[in-house]
């Protein structure tokens, strides 16, 4: 039986214990057009494998016949099939049905629509569709961009996924936004249904390679480094379709954050802002009439720029509302799998000691990054501009950073705040113990050798995990 | 310490089950745990023997690379036990796999006459006798064979249809004469009786291509005997049958003869939402829903019975098929090869008769409704011809210069052709996908014809993974090295050895990043790049070794910079390697240092001091130089 990632490891006091679950299978058929959908909790697991037929998983196929059957845990999700087949469950979900009603069918539509544009793109060696995804909190936004991820994967392409929603974590841990070219199917069995970073060893599944930068903050609507790191991250995406031939007409797929799809009054500055910087020409607005009425009405009419096709696609019947306990344990989870790594493949994260002279950390000055502040006219120049106001502060180490996550950025100690703000980062260490008399502090690194000296950044999110090592 | 031999027979053949293709890797595994485990020859001897008998029929040929593995590279005692029942072994795959695999294994039986390559053993692989009996009998076969062909060439002509059968005329298929299956008897073999096979395929009564035993469940939409103008029936008909096929298809999805049945039944259903067709070319698709439905169809009442094997064969779930050793083995897939149509000539050995009847029966149950004790619908490979005959029936006058038709008739491409010459889907770009970035196109229309571009149109699939494949060579090839791939991922040491996840690369590393497709041919090295000091250096990069297993050295950092090495997996080498390393007088050093300190060296300057070199090569590969370059490219 396969356990949580970093189960075996002594001291993992956080791993909650797996009730044993049943090794009674059952069979499950699902007639062509239906899913199955399902809710594992992280303390037990759901195994399936499919006897016949076809079946996907968020738009991956899952392998027929066999033998290791796919364990899933913590997990809510939903098993579709197009000509019907039959499963082979083991295990107890919190929560199963099967829907004969879904939106797949107008979910594969997008991907033959964007088929078509990518064909377009190639045949002119142009870049293939900016598409950007938004809608509020669980219409299910990640889903598509999986799905039609995987659907462009299945037919040869290398589109760019881009993740702006700081709550997702995709190839990395949240608090992160990354941007990662996939040319290799997911891998729906680890924590989030993407895939892995890559590790020193070999991986059953290809891994995906990740341009990860720190944001640290819930959302996107907090404080001022959001639209800064969208310009910063669009200039890198647009570079690497401009140069990278095989990926170039597949263009992008980006994620955005409920959060920046609430407006304010019918202003919807953060996705105006991916838009530009993007050139987003796809616009996919996810279960709500109002929001599609105001982008449609915003976007559909640029008569001295590229037309921005807007399209309303209905909420699937699956999406559940994912409370903040389970997001909370998802967290744990992915920033356990970050360090140790999940289920067959077992990580050997290091830790040492180091002084407190040794280590300089910078946190986001609460002056700049109030909750709830949000761009005043003419604000725009002191995010871009020399502004005086320092982006940084710096955080002694003290007891007060026990359990906390950092950011390892590729900008010096010594560069300005905008550098620091705007690099990408090699990783995160984690701060497992301080010993305040002897002034050290035992920091988890992913991999042994010395820690970097450029500047860590801690943030205020994801919250702080509590006994990562024993 | 050894293990019961049944245990070690039962592991090789659980390592058998997963052998599909011809992969050189599991073949090898397969052998070493031949070779490791003489003492069980006899047990892991007889679980080979019957998987190449139990396994389907386009896995055999794998199955029996590993026996020729085995008994070149190990030999005795496995020659002497898998000897003893090659005949019958070999005979009963032959008589049912197609022709391309035999040939193949003619080609196995050629070198078992000879001795082993490079070996000093003069003697053949298996003693003469043994491939005697064998060849005798391919002979014998071969005979009947091209008798049959003769046969099937004159049925061929008899069955001809007329190019242009008047416009109104339904086409119908004549009922063939029933035919004798190619059989073979080996001459004076003394082992008849230990021949599971021989007498499993009676003389197969072929049903004529439209006769099929009725499904219960299909009788609901029997039609007319003259069917009348009913648009609407005509779509629910034609959809029942997209359904059904559809359904016979996931449960064989490597069955191209049902994938292309199901692509022209969604043309065809194309064709009648899009178009308003006039009353005699609707009555003709009807006609031939009706034929094509598995139900028994108007004309010429001969009622077939279902051959008497096909009832004690119990039904089975695709995939989980496991016959026992005899058994019939009437019940497999044909092999892949067979799926493409087959010209009018059959290729020597192969008697479509006999095929269809096999097709007939193979089909499995599909498990969503049919009931267990009817053959499932089941269509012959004729089904795509008669509806391409069909468009051409209707289709506008040919041009004078009629092109002539390069694609075999009733090949999915000729079918496409058909369709495409014939302006039958107008208003569809070549590709079939109409789809616009608008919501109207986008809500809700299903569009079966372009989710077969995710399934059907990649119909070759890894069973480990679920990645598929085109079936093309290059298709075959790409899944081969993905094979490859994944057997060099499973590596049992890995846990034992501290895997760490790595650092995320730097920005223009990133921009820079070119991902690589585990089933693409390996690179051909990067001769493009300009610049010989930049290629050089880079080439000095990628030098490695394997990690040293010499505790001493396992610990001893570079002499020159005296950073320890860290081990990394390397796909290629599959093994832990030490990157950017040489070793030089029983050192290791980084190949970059000592490539630096034996330039200086040479030049006989200063250049190449220690601490000038690890500047060098700290600001080469530390991700904050990259880092810093990409700030002011950007
Ligand atoms: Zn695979
Ligand atoms: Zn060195």
């Amino acid at each position: 039986m396969t356990a949580l990632p970093g189960l075996s490891l002594p001291g993992l006091s956080l791993a909650p214990a797996l009730a044993p679950s049943s090794t009674e299978t059952r069979t499950q058929d699902l007639p062509a057009g239906s899913e199955y959908r399902f809710e594992v909790p992280f303390t037990r697991t759901l195994r399936l494998r499919i006897l016949s037929g076809t079946a996907e998983l968020f738009g991956t196929e899952l392998a027929p016949n066999s033998k290791d059957a796919y364990t899933l845990s913590g997990t809510k999700g939903a098993v579709y099939t197009w000509h019907g087949c039959r499963l082979e469950l083991a295990g107890e979900p919190e929560s199963e049905y099967v829907a004969e009603e879904t939106q797949m069918t107008s979910y594969a539509n997008v991907h033959f629509a964007l088929e078509n544009a990518r064909e377009k793109a190639g045949a002119q060696k142009e870049i293939g569709p900016r598409v950007l995804v938004v809608g509020p909190e669980n219409a299910g936004k990640t889903s598509l961009c999986k799905i039609l991820t995987a659907y462009a994967t299945k037919s040869g392409r290398q589109p760019v996924v881009v993740n702006l929603d700081p709550r997702q974590g995709l190839l990395s841990i949240p608090g992160a936004l990354t941007a990662t070219t996939f040319a290799s199917v997911l891998d729906v069995e680890e924590a989030g249904g993407w895939g892995s970073s890559p590790i020193s060893g070999p991986s059953a599944v290809p891994v995906k390679m990740p341009l990860v930068y720190q944001y640290g903050l819930g959302s996107p609507e907090e404080g001022k480094t959001f639209r800064p790191l969208v310009t910063r991250m669009a200039l890198a995406v647009t570079s690497r379709l401009e140069e990278d031939e095989q990926a170039r007409a597949s263009g992008c797929i980006i994620d955005t954050a409920g959060a920046s799809s609430h407006g304010k009054g019918g202003v919807y500055e953060n996705i105006t802002h991916i838009i530009s910087e993007f050139s987003v020409n796809v616009l996919l607005v996810l279960g709500s009439e109002r929001l599609y009425s105001d982008l449609s009405r915003k976007f559909s009419n640029r008569p001295s720029e590229e037309p921005i096709s807007v399209i309303k696609l209905d909420k699937s019947g699956g999406c559940v509302d994912r409370d903040e306990t389970y997001m909370q344990q998802l967290r744990q989870s992915q920033i356990r799998s970050y360090f140790f790594g999940q289920g067959s493949n077992n990580l050997s994260p290091h830790t040492h000691w180091a002084s407190y002279s040794s280590i300089k950390i910078l946190k986001i000055n609460d002056a700049s990054a109030g909750v709830g502040s949000s761009f005043l006219p003419g604000d725009d120049d002191d995010v871009y501009g020399s502004t005086t106001a320092s982006i940084y502060e710096t955080v002694a180490p003290s007891p007060s950073i026990l359990n906390c996550l950092l950011a390892v950025t590729n900008a010096s100690m010594t560069d300005r705040h905008e550098a620091i703000r705007d690099s990408s980062i090699k990783g995160y260490i984690y701060v497992a113990d301080v010993d305040e008399t002897k002034e050290k502090v035992r920091l988890l690194a992913p991999l042994s050798g010395a820690i970097p000296t450029t500047a860590m950044v801690m943030g205020t999110f994801p919250e702080d995990v509590s006994g990562l090592v024993g | 310490m050894s293990l019961p031999s049944a245990e070690v027979a039962a592991d090789f053949k659980d390592a058998l089950q997963d052998l599909k293709i011809n992969s050189r890797p599991e073949i090898s595994n397969l052998t070493i745990i031949a070779k490791e485990n003489t003492e069980h020859a006899q047990g892991i001897s007889r679980e080979l023997e019957k998987h190449i008998q139990t396994t389907r029929p386009e896995w055999k040929l794998p199955a029996l690379y590993v026996l020729d593995s085995i008994v070149k590279n190990v030999g005795t005692p496995y020659t002497l036990f898998l000897g003893r029942n090659l005949y019958s072994t070999f005979m009963s795959a032959y008589a049912i796999v197609d022709a391309s695999t035999r040939k193949a294994m003619e080609g196995l039986l050629k070198t078992w006459k000879q001795p082993v390559p490079e070996s000093v053993d003069p003697r053949p692989v298996f003693s003469a006798d043994v491939t005697r009996d064998i060849e005798s009998a391919l002979i014998k076969y071969r005979t009947v064979a091209i008798q049959q062909q003769a046969l099937s060439q004159k049925q061929a002509l008899q069955h001809a249809i007329p190019p242009r059968p008047p416009v109104g005329a339904p086409w119908r298929h004549t009922p063939s004469p029933s035919q004798t299956a190619a059989r073979y008897t080996p001459t004076n073999d003394p082992r008849r009786q230990q021949l599971p096979l021989r007498d499993q395929f009676p003389p197969a009564p072929t049903p004529p291509p439209n006769h099929f035993p009725p499904p219960q469940q299909q009788r609901s939409f029997l039609p007319d005997m003259q069917p009348s103008i009913d648009l609407n029936k005509l779509n629910i008909d034609l959809d029942m049958l997209i359904n059904t096929t559809k359904m016979e298809w996931a449960s064989n999805p490597g069955d191209s003869h049902i994938q292309q049945k199901l692509k022209a039944l969604i043309d065809l259903q194309t064709i009648l939402k899009s178009q308003q067709l006039p009353p005699d070319q609707i009555r003709m698709i009807q006609q031939q829903i009706i034929q094509l439905s598995p139900a028994p169809a108007p004309t010429p009442p001969v009622s077939i019975a279902p051959p008497p094997y096909v009832t004690s064969i119990p039904p089975h779930m695709p995939g989980t098929s496991s016959w026992e050793a005899g058994g019939p083995v009437m019940g497999f897939h044909p092999p892949p090869s067979v799926r493409t149509p087959q010209p009018a000539i059959p290729p020597p050995g192969f008697d479509p008769a006999w095929l269809s009847s096999l097709l007939t029966s193979s089909t499995p149950t599909p498990f969503v409704s049919a009931p267990p004790s009817f053959p499932p619908p089941a269509l012959p490979p004729p089904a795509a011809p008669s509806l391409a005959q069909l468009l051409q029936q209707y289709a506008p006058p040919p041009t004078p210069v009629a092109p002539p038709q390069p694609t075999p008739i009733g090949s999915a491409d000729w079918l496409l052709q058909a369709l495409n010459t014939h302006k039958l889907l107008p208003g569809t770009p070549s590709n079939g996908n109409d789809v616009e970035l608008t919501t109207a196109s986008i809500a809700k229309k299903s569009r079966p014809h372009l989710i077969s571009k995710l399934y059907e149109a990649l119909p070759n699939q890894c069973v480990t993974c679920g990645r598929r494949f085109e079936s093309s060579p290059k298709g075959k090839e790409m899944k081969a090295r993905h094979m490859d791939w994944h057997f060099k991922v499973k590596d049992p040491d890995v846990a034992k050895r501290g895997v760490h996840r790595d650092w995320y690369i730097g920005e223009r590393d990133w921009i820079e990043f070119r991902e690589e497709d585990e089933a693409a041919p390996a690179p051909v090295s990067n001769g493009t790049s300009a610049g010989g000091p930049a290629a050089a250096k880079k080439e000095a990069k990628d030098q490695y070794i394997h990690v040293p297993t010499d505790a001493a050295l396992v610990h001893a950092p570079c002499p020159i910079c005296q950073e320890k090495f860290e081990p990394q997996w390397l796909v290629e080498a599959n093994d832990f390697v030490w990157m950017d390393a040489i070793k030089v007088n029983e050192k290791v050093y980084h190949a970059t240092c000592w490539e630096e300190y034996s330039r200086g060296s040479g030049l006989g300057g200063g250049r190449g001091t220690p601490d000038s070199i690890l500047g060098k090569r700290k600001a080469e590969v530390s991700s904050n130089g990259l880092y810093k370059k990409a700030r002011t490219d950007l």
